[in-house]
């Protein structure tokens, strides 16, 4: 992993269009600003990787779903 | 065209009614293109199966039927990755993750909803704020209040 040391203010760049600012740190909180073009997108790691969990879980989705899919006062 | 499916077997599909992802949905990069089976007539869940996996399909459910102030405000740059032009229809899927063990536990991801611009049948999972929208809503409280209202008006999504 490239390790760079940035004080406030300071930027680093990725590729020909990203951009990525130290705005702000406040004791053990880091205040990132990131310029990317619309189409890369950006997330905080543990959303994006929440919801990837959860897609996976949810492929192994059983076929045989009528029991299961029942609405209450369906028959 | 057909289809090969493991749960369905060989299917018939209008290709019209295939589904592009534009980016595909987190963990499965790999299929960008689905159809919509509806999992029984009239009922509000359908199947988001995957043209070119045979094995890969998700239950949805239109997340607004269960929850009706569902109205997540899209980034522009989303709205430009679906070719959003005016006039064209947006809707919602949720994908509904039913425990194997548990399945009267089913949730629903209401933090990763899957936006789809019927008009031009082009989708994509969009990752919402976590602190406003819950990764797994429970769906079972909300099923009397829809079959009620299913018997009102026959719900059904708009993009069968």
């Amino acid at each position: 992993m490239l390790v760079l040391t940035r004080k406030i203010g300071e930027s680093i760049t990725i590729g020909p269009d990203i951009k990525i600012v130290v705005l702000e740190i406040k004791g053990r909180q880091v205040k990132l600003g990131i310029e990317a073009p619309a189409h890369v997108p950006v997330h905080r790691l543990e959303v994006f990787q929440k919801i990837q969990e959860e897609n996976i879980r949810a492929a192994a989705a059983p076929t045989i779903l009528d029991e299961v899919l029942k609405l209450d006062g369906e028959e | 065209m057909q289809i090969e499916t493991t749960r369905f077997g060989k299917i018939e599909i209008e290709e019209n009614k295939i589904i592009f992802f534009t980016s595909g949905i987190l963990g499965f990069p790999e299929a960008k293109r689905y159809v919509l089976i509806p999992h029984r007539q009239n009922s509000p869940f359908f199947w988001l199966q995957a043209v070119d996996v045979p094995e890969l399909a998700f239950v949805v459910v239109d997340p607004r039927l269960f929850f009706p102030d569902y109205a997540p405000k899209l980034p522009p740059e989303v709205l430009k990755e679906l070719h959003l032009k005016e006039g064209d229809e947006l809707c919602f899927l949720s994908i509904v993750t039913i425990p194997k063990e548990k399945p009267e536990e089913m949730t629903v991801n209401l933090l990763g909803p899957v936006v789809v611009n019927i008009t031009r049948r082009l989708a994509k999972q969009v990752v919402l704020d976590a602190k406003r929208y819950p990764l797994r809503a429970p769906l079972k409280p909300h099923f009397y209040r829809l079959a009620q209202q299913a018997e009102k008006e026959n719900a059904s999504l708009a993009l069968k």
